[in-house]
């Protein structure tokens, strides 16, 4: 999983714990992963945006791709209230969804 | 009496095993779909803002790389239950560019893989030039391969140093999972190790192995009579693949010799190099144009390109 600036708050390893139990190939399992890991990234960086005026989503995209978490961070607390938990709602949210699939996956037989 | 016949018994397990992981893919993916194209319809102008003020690689870099990276649409990864096509996000821009391209190749070669006739040649070598913004050539210095159109297929990770193992090559989690699965070669390539050693091992020689390419020298025009010289022609020689049913194309160096003839395969490409034509899923081959870049200066880097 890439490290992204909103990693520690963003728990992920039950999904792969989750996933482990298939009993996936390595190929199969990192294919999987990279879908979890894009999906949540795309989930959260909607999250962030929508609450941006223009302006600044280009000041956070900069930053984002500059790859500086201090600016990152330092720039979304002054602009965005509880920051960290709508990244987490988003997160939480989609994570939601991903377990219910591999649920629903194995109750298929 | 055998109470349980093992190996139906393994039979069924990994059928369900294949079931499950289709069904999450295909799942997943169409999710993904869903969370690219909402981004891109709802951010869309921001994206496109970024991703003409930066390059690819410094996108890929950075935070933005899980975007980037899997934001290209492939053919082969959706006959395989891989990443669907994009939306109108930060890829769009490029993958609109790279589908112009692929669309311009169409109308110029032949339904079939095989060698193209020297106008096919001159008029896709036009196309690639412009589209670059660099020039690609099918000839250089009087040399040439045997074909510049033909179905590419995977390799593996390439020794690049006495002492080097496959992890590595690699630097995140990421990487190890996306390319760490193709494996190493049991023997190093046709130019040996990348660097004599671990301690004069560059920058330039870890970009050379990770876009590698491997070409039927061997079968060029002339390279039986000159040998020496020819394998000093394409030793680490800069080339342009492109995947002309995507547009998606990678600058890459010759790191090895082959396939062999018998395989039907005209040349390979390393896990990277076919992770970014969008040909590593599946049967890991496909269709792909490859010709010379001429970069005197070695000014053109090597790995994923944009188009201008």
């Amino acid at each position: 999983m890439k490290k992204y600036f909103y990693s520690h708050i963003v728990e992920v390893e039950s999904l792969f714990l989750e996933l482990e139990k298939f009993g996936f190939s390595e190929q199969e399992k990192a294919h999987l992963i990279t879908l979890i890991d894009s999906s949540l990234h795309h989930a959260v960086l909607d999250a962030i945006l929508s609450e941006l005026s223009g302006g600044d989503k280009k000041i956070f995209l900069e930053h984002m791709a500059a790859g500086d978490e201090g600016k990152i961070w330092k720039f979304l607390l002054g602009k965005v209230e509880n920051i960290e938990d709508k990244i987490r709602r988003a997160a939480e949210e989609l994570k939601g969804e991903l377990h219910k699939d591999m649920k629903e996956t194995r109750g298929k037989g | 009496m055998r109470l349980v016949d093992l190996p139906l018994f393994k039979k069924i397990f990994a059928r369900q095993k294949a079931r499950h992981y289709e069904y999450l893919s295909k799942k997943w993916t169409a999710r993904h779909g869903e969370l690219r194209e909402r981004l891109g319809s709802k951010h869309g102008d921001s994206l496109k803002w970024l991703s003409e003020k930066v390059s690819p690689q410094q996108l890929a870099a950075g935070s933005l790389g899980g975007l980037m990276l899997l934001s290209v649409p492939t053919a082969s990864a959706l006959s395989a239950g891989g990443l669907p096509e994009p939306p109108a996000n930060i890829a769009q821009r490029t993958a609109s560019k790279e589908s112009v391209l692929a669309a311009e190749l169409s109308g110029k070669l032949p339904p079939e893989v095989r060698p193209l006739t020297a106008e096919e040649e001159r008029d896709i070598v036009e196309v690639l030039t412009k589209s670059f913004g660099f020039k690609v050539v099918p000839e250089m210095e009087g040399k040439r391969l045997n074909r510049s159109f033909g179905l590419i297929g995977g390799e593996q990770h390439l020794y690049r140093f006495p002492g080097d193992f496959l992890w590595k090559h690699f630097e995140t989690e990421e990487e190890s999972r996306l390319f760490g699965p193709s494996g190493i070669a049991p023997g190093l390539g046709a130019w040996r190790y990348f660097a004599p050693s671990e301690a004069e091992f560059t920058q330039r020689d870890k970009m050379r192995e990770r876009f590698y390419i491997a070409v039927q020298t061997f079968l060029a025009p002339g390279f039986s009579e000159r040998v020496r010289e020819y394998v000093d022609f394409f030793k680490f020689r800069k080339m342009i693949v492109v995947n002309p049913e995507t547009g998606q194309s990678v600058v890459t160096v010759v790191g090895d010799a082959g396939p062999a003839e018998w395989t039907g395969k005209h040349l390979g490409g390393s896990p990277e190099v076919m992770y970014y034509l969008g040909l590593d899923k599946g049967p890991r081959k496909g269709p792909v144009l490859f010709f010379f870049i001429d970069d005197p200066e070695d000014k053109i880097a090597l790995g994923p390109v944009s188009i201008k």
